[in-house]
């Protein structure tokens, strides 16, 4: 290497020489390597969505008794209501698609590892030990309307931490893609999911860092004689606008990346123009941030901002479903142009189907965010509860966490299982988990939404009790009932489909029964597919030399076979 | 290297870029920093919001949330103003560190770190002399609470700056090599400027 090198590489603080990985399961615990930073974070999210999926089975059966609770007591059911958003949100869909980036964005860009290794790895370890302190408050009687004080705080601690961890994972994604792209690797050229992976990282970043002083906030006033705080109670109303919507769409930009490389893959055909692909991902990310317009700050005045809080979200929802129905355009008209029928994988269906659930959720939001502004002055006066305040929301939820997230998820798996493990993952299960995962979500959406919309059902009965017993009087008991079963039936086949999930990744990875790999099963199109499957442990001393985010595609079209012929260019070691 | 500086240097072929010489990626440091201070800043508005929102929820006009305590005005600007400073000498520091000037570079991060320590001085005074009594009401809690975030995003700002400090110490100056340095002082800009801002908010609006 020369002077000049060693001083670039230098002056960076990122390039380093080769550091060999211990294969060891102790090597895990002081790795640096991206590959087992992301499967850790695959693997451990997949099980919090297990955990997530059984107690919203319990929350979902509880409602189905209006006068009583069936499943659970008044105590334990919010409790176990909140915790089942922390374990979708913060323990399955977050940590889940930042794996899956931390894995492949490299990769894909061609760097040798993810920007500020060491951050990455605190980024896993520090959201896996926050999630377990999180998941002790609650045991413990704490959590947001706890009975134990210290509990409350220390969920609010490890709420802290998992902000934190996840917005310190969001940042190496996002360095990655700016700063490490291999040359040639434009910004205009970058991957699909890339991209939607530094369109999330980025929305992650600013809209978290939001709740971080809000929690600074009510963790002093709830330690200190709670003076703003209406007791325990009054913490979730402060923070749920994390786990609802407009704010559920950043979450799922990354599948709208996953969804994208899967149909230009099997279309074969780049779109007619990127920055169209590019601009509409940031638009469903740009239109998801400002849930903390109406929920969360602008909530503590809300007979201010009311007018403005209503064309506020159906602004969003009307940008956000621009965005997404503008993308599955492009695309759809791609593969229109291609005249080439996908072959129907689990892969290949799991993507279109997530894709078109995130439209869905856009446009039944702007429905829903159009009715409560045009019925914004009756709001639980004159029997009008706003659909925000209802069910609808857990409607809303089980669309873009169960839909949306979980069909992402399958795609995701079974698309780059062959990079991540070596191994194809069983297309029989497959099929079985897309089936099991799309009808239980759509039974987890109709439930509740109905509910909401005719029976006005409470979402959340217990955070603020004037509304509670203005609602009650209202519901219609055994619609209300009916649907709650409904939609527990649904989350009942949603959890099972997780549950073949993860058993066809302990089958097929785990037991090494799927079908071993080459180096591109799928015919991908992105730089991912030009290296092993999986790559070598370890940081990469040698990168691809790229031309576009495409390379396996512009050599097809230039009448050469790229991925045995790829060059190879030395990197400033 | 040489290899792939001449590999690197092909005629451009039909639908592909020229591969311009060796992976360029000098400035991860300064862009994670710039998203830490994009989080950073989201974390004081956040927090300025909720306070600025439960101060318009009183709707009493008149009303003064200091409720007969008095604000050390003087101190607090001299404050203030110490931290202005401040920047002025954390940019004096980078800028000779871009040019090679170690001594220049040296000096000017001592006295950036002794104004901050100066600052933390002068706020703590202010604060003990208002007898700022946490629990003993809604203001105290809050603007407890959102000073002490701007004051915990300063010394994570001071943390920073004397580590960059040390690693030019170990001779990491120069045009190429001062970009860790610029971070830092990208960062104490922005701790500076959310002070600035929760001063105004908490102590001059009130």
């Amino acid at each position: 290497m020369t002077d000049a090198t060693t001083e670039a590489a230098h002056s960076t603080g990122s390039a380093v020489a080769p550091q060999a990985e211990d294969p060891t399961a102790f090597g895990l615990l002081n790795t640096a390597d991206h590959k087992r930073i992301g499967r850790l974070f695959i693997g451990f999210s997949l099980l919090f969505a297990l955990a997530g999926a059984v107690t919203d089975v319990l929350v979902r059966f509880d409602l189905a008794s209006d006068s009583g609770h069936t499943v659970l007591n008044l105590e334990t059911f919010t409790q176990v209501f909140m915790f089942t958003r922390d374990a979708l949100v913060f323990g399955m869909l977050i940590p889940f698609f930042l794996g899956v980036a931390i894995y492949i964005v490299p990769l894909q860009v061609g760097a040798p590892n993810i920007a500020f290794a060491r951050a990455a790895a605190l980024s896993f370890w520090g959201w896996l030990v926050s999630f377990g302190v999180l998941v002790g408050a609650y045991i413990g009687n704490g959590g947001p309307a706890g009975g134990w004080d210290e509990g409350v705080r220390l969920h609010m601690l490890a709420l802290a931490g998992l902000v934190i961890s996840l917005i310190v994972g969001a940042i190496c994604v996002a360095v990655t893609t700016l700063t490490m792209r291999a040359p040639g690797m434009y910004m205009d050229r970058t991957p699909p999911f890339a991209w939607s992976a530094l369109v999330t990282a980025s929305m992650l970043v600013v809209s978290l860092g939001v709740v971080l002083g809000q929690l600074v906030l009510l963790y002093i006033d709830h330690g200190y004689g709670r003076h703003f705080l209406d007791g325990n109670y009054g913490v979730w109303p402060r923070i749920d606008w994390m786990y609802r919507t407009p704010q559920l769409f950043i979450y799922v930009v990354p599948v709208l990346g996953v969804a994208a490389e899967i149909m230009l893959a099997t279309a074969r055909r780049w779109v007619f123009e990127p920055l169209a692909l590019y601009f509409t991902m940031g638009l469903v990310g740009l239109f998801g941030f400002g849930a903390w317009a109406n929920f969360g700050i602008a909530g503590e005045g809300a007979d201010v901002v009311d007018g403005l809080e209503g064309i506020v979200l159906v602004g969003l929802y009307a940008g956000a479903l621009a965005g997404v129905g503008g993308l599955l355009a492009l695309l759809g008209f791609t593969v229109w142009q291609s005249r080439k029928w996908p072959r129907p994988t689990t892969a290949v269906l799991a993507a279109f189907g997530a894709g078109k659930l995130i439209a869905v959720a856009a446009l039944i939001g702007l429905i829903g965010a159009g009715v409560d502004w045009l019925n914004i002055a009756g709001r639980g006066v004159d029997g009008n509860a706003p659909l925000r305040f209802t069910t609808w929301v857990t409607g809303q939820q089980s669309l873009l966490i169960y839909g949306a997230g979980l069909l992402g998820v399958l795609a995701a798996l079974h698309w780059w299982a062959p990079k991540i493990w070596g191994r194809r993952l069983s297309e029989l299960a497959g099929w079985a988990s897309f089936a099991a995962i799309g009808g239980g979500a759509f039974l987890a959406w109709l439930g509740p939404t109905l509910s909401g919309a005719f029976t006005e059902q409470p979402q959340f009965v217990y955070n603020d009790p004037q509304l509670t017993t203005v609602y009650r009087s209202l519901i219609d008991s055994s619609a209300a009932e009916g649907l709650s079963v409904v939609g527990g039936i649904g989350v009942v086949i949603v959890l099972a489909g997780i549950g073949l999930v993860v058993l066809n990744l302990l089958v097929s990875v785990g037991m090494g029964k799927g079908a071993e790999a080459d180096t591109d099963p799928w015919g991908g199109l992105t730089p991912e597919w030009l290296l092993d499957s999986p790559p070598a442990l370890g940081q990469s001393d040698s990168l691809p030399q790229l031309s576009s985010g495409t390379p396996l595609l512009d050599a097809e079209l230039n009448g050469s076979v790229a991925p045995a012929e790829r060059e190879a260019s030395e990197v400033p070691a | 290297m040489s290899d792939t500086a001449v590999s690197t240097a092909e005629a451009p072929q039909p639908g592909r870029y020229t591969v311009p010489g060796p992976p360029p990626r000098p400035r991860s440091q300064l862009v994670g920093t710039g998203f830490a201070i994009a989080a950073g800043s989201m974390a004081v508005a956040g927090a300025l919001g909720h306070y600025m929102a439960r101060r318009h929820l009183l709707d009493d006009p008149g009303h003064d949330w200091l409720a007969g305590q008095s604000v050390p005005n003087p101190q607090l600007v001299y404050a203030l103003i110490t931290l202005l400073v401040s920047v002025v000498t954390a940019h004096w520091a980078h800028w000779a560190s871009r040019r090679g000037e170690r001594g220049h570079t040296w000096v000017g991060m001592a006295i950036t770190l002794v104004m901050g320590f100066a600052f933390f001085n002068m706020v703590m005074y202010s604060l003990n002399r208002m007898g700022i009594e946490l629990g003993a009401g809604e203001w105290e809690n809050l603007a407890f609470a959102v000073t002490g975030l701007s004051l915990a995003i300063l010394i994570v700002g001071m943390f920073y700056l004397g580590l960059m400090t040390l690693r030019s110490l170990g001779g990491s100056v120069g045009r190429d090599r001062s970009t860790p340095l610029g971070a830092a002082v990208f960062f104490w800009d922005f701790a500076v400027l959310a002070w600035a801002a929760t001063w105004y908010v908490v102590f001059v609006v009130k």
